[in-house]
């Protein structure tokens, strides 16, 4: 059951953001339905008809995927509780999550239900009935309801917060199909201003929102930057501004078909794709956020502005790794093993996986890391250079993917030097601590990821959609890497840790949506643009291999 | 992707924090007289105390799972128990945040001979 809790952390945190992707996009999707497809059905004709039936459906699935989150994250909280303090499922039930939860999933399923039997038809009254009692349950589950202080005004930001990212974020992927669907200039105007609108007041929702959150769980400068919750916020803003830049250009665009209704619209429909994936981004961002204390509840141990230069000063990367028994854990162990056989009795062991205590560091556990990430940088680097000598013309460069192949061994061998092959835990047993089992996956996808791509860049890999996993994978990692590590209470290492690998996840959440960009912009319609994206993805690299030989723990 | 996957793969990883503990009675590290002993926990948010635990480890390594007060401050669990033997002991909390987030901690403290 310890592990359980263990697992439970990081799981929780995937299945939360899963949820509010879904939530976004049910509620999204309906208020698309409730706002712009059905005021503007007369003038849009058939068109308006196949718009509203492939927006209910895509609506009425996400309802589905939500009732399938909601109970996924009941279901874990309540197996943790009647494991760990002894309670029936139904004294378990009748606890506030569970509460809000079921009521969440009910709501979810009688949208789904509603627009599954009447499609586009669908009466908007009731949905928006139950798009608000979503809402309001959804606001139950979040910080807010635990607050000592301001819990009501909270309680209503935190809704206006979901609201604004529904009605914006999550009727991203209606619009698309919408887009998809209209095939004159006059019917685009008028669904592009529309949608317009209804952005900008999601974007109020979200500035207004945002801005009292950060007074109330921010509450200053060094809470920004000095806490784990603080840098998370910040990360939520980069990607906001990438949002607003994106859909700028996107309004702009919208605008020049009041002049021109014949003008490619290409780029929106690209430029939207992406904004639904930095949104995702931003939703697992939001699902991080509610797993650690807000940064005013945190008044010790915050990372200090000096401290941030202290580490962040550039060094010379540390390519000697130190030796393995010089590690706290192996040294641990033999001083174990030596009292043991001092007393004639069987050894102690120094770590057991998923005990749920962390191992112990030392100067060399640092040294090794250090080493690790250098070395690493050094791959990514060339990794980068040579894509970018690819893109430059460069034939041979591109055999780059297979440096991944290496770079997967290397991580595979180094990064948890306990257990197998270097360390005595063994292959199996060490599947028991949560993080080898988070860094295990991230060695297979990456070398996954490697050999797909080599495949894909050398045309033994001829299906188009093939190329498209890359940027998907990148996008995916940065998202990945978002979730992954959080500061216990606080403490200041985890932090100046965390403060290097937020950059390293936008960057590649950044080059996803380049190299996406690079392979699903019209060349012709748009050359400027596809090629800005052809050379930034390269320049991300070339900047996170950087980043990493810059890496300090200490 | 992989440059961000093998960060992941890089850092390690820790546990999550939620409802955090802002202070103890008697507090982490700190001594208690033998005899019976109030044990409080604050922490930051309001907490489901029907749905937490507290579980005392004596020296002799046995342990109780401690009877929780049920009134008491939205954001402290409480309990008052018999504590006889000197020696080191820990309390493990595990807290039901109202928001649904399950946390837990240890906190050691020390009893001493009256």
């Amino acid at each position: 059951m310890t592990l359980l809790i263990d697992l439970f952390g990081y799981l929780s945190i995937v299945v939360h953001g899963l949820t509010i992707v879904a939530q976004s996009m049910a509620l999204g999707g309906v208020l698309f339905l409730a706002l712009l497809v059905h005021p503007l059905a007369s003038q849009l004709g058939s068109a308006g008809e196949s718009i509203g039936r492939t927006c209910a459906r895509l609506a009425a699935w996400s309802a589905i995927a939500l009732v399938v989150c909601e109970l996924a994250t009941v279901g874990l909280q309540s197996a943790v509780l009647v494991g760990t303090v002894d309670l029936s499922l139904g004294e378990v039930m009748g606890a506030h999550f569970a509460i809000a939860g079921m009521v969440k999933a009910a709501a979810a399923a009688l949208i789904a239900l509603t627009l599954f039997t009447l499609g586009q038809r669908a009466p908007v009254a009731p949905l928006l009935v139950l798009t608000a009692i979503e809402l309001a349950a959804a606001t139950l589950t979040t910080h807010a309801a635990a607050r000592l202080d301001n819990r009501t005004p909270l309680l209503l930001v935190e809704g206006l917060h979901q609201f604004g990212a529904a009605i914006w974020i999550g009727g991203i992927p209606s619009f698309l199909l919408a887009l998809g669907r209209i095939h004159n200039g006059q019917a685009l105007r008028l669904v592009g201003t529309r949608f317009s609108r209804m952005s900008m007041v999601g974007v109020a929702c979200i500035l207004v929102s945002g801005i009292t959150m950060w007074l109330l769980y921010v509450g200053d400068w060094q809470g920004f930057y000095g806490t784990a919750y603080g840098v998370m916020v910040g990360a939520k803003i980069a990607m906001f501004l990438m949002l607003l830049g994106l859909g700028a250009a996107n309004f702009l665009l919208v605008e020049h078909l009041r002049t021109t209704p014949s003008a490619p619209i290409t780029r929106l429909k690209r430029f939207a794709e992406i904004e639904i994936g930095i949104g995702v981004a931003i939703f697992f961002a939001a699902a991080s956020l509610t797993s650690v204390p807000p940064a005013v509840d945190l008044t010790q141990d915050r990372v200090t502005w000096p401290e941030i230069i202290e580490r962040n000063t550039p060094q010379w990367p540390r390519f000697a790794s130190p030796d393995h028994d010089a590690l706290a854990l192996p040294a641990l162990q033999a001083k174990l093993d030596a009292d043991a056989a001092h007393r004639n009795a069987k050894p102690q062991i120094a770590f057991v996986p998923g005990s749920g205590d962390l191992p112990p560091r030392n100067a060399a556990d640092i040294a090794w890391s250090e080493y690790n990430h250098h070395w690493s940088g050094l791959f990514v680097l060339a990794i980068g250079v040579l894509s970018l000598l690819n893109q430059a013309g460069l034939r041979w460069a591109r055999h780059w993917p297979l440096l991944f192949l290496g770079l997967a061994g290397f991580l595979f061998l180094r990064s948890d030097p306990e257990v197998w092959p270097l360390g005595d835990i063994g292959f199996f047993a060490s599947f028991r601590d949560v993080e080898v089992l988070q860094h295990r996956i991230f060695v297979a996808l990456i070398a996954a990821f490697a050999i797909f791509e080599w495949r894909v860049r050398t045309g033994r890999e001829t299906n188009p959609k093939a190329a498209l996993v890359f940027p998907l994978l990148c996008a995916g990692g940065g998202i990945l890497l978002l979730t992954h590590s959080h500061a216990i209470a606080n403490v200041k290492d985890q932090l100046l840790i965390e403060l290097t690998h937020t950059p390293l996840a936008l960057t590649g959440i950044v080059a996803g949506c380049a190299r996406w960009l690079e392979l699903r912009l019209d060349h012709a319609t748009n050359p400027v643009a596809s090629r800005i994206a052809a050379w930034l993805w390269p320049v991300c690299f070339i900047l996170v291999g950087l980043m990493l030989l810059g890496y300090r723990e200490a | 992707m992989a440059m961000a996957l093998l960060a992941g793969t890089l850092v390690p990883a820790a546990a999550m924090a939620h409802a955090i503990l802002e202070q103890s009675q008697p507090s982490a590290g700190g001594s208690v007289p033998a005899g019976k002993v109030t044990l409080s926990f604050t922490y930051n948010s309001r907490v489901d105390r029907a749905r937490s635990r507290l579980t005392l480890t004596r020296p002799d390594n046995t342990q109780t799972v401690l009877r929780i007060s049920q009134t008491g401050a939205p954001n402290v669990i409480a309990t008052s128990t018999e504590l006889t033997a000197p020696g080191p002991y820990s309390v493990r909390w595990q807290v039901l945040a109202i928001d649904g987030h399950i946390t837990r901690g240890d906190v050691h403290f020390t009893v001493t001979g009256q």
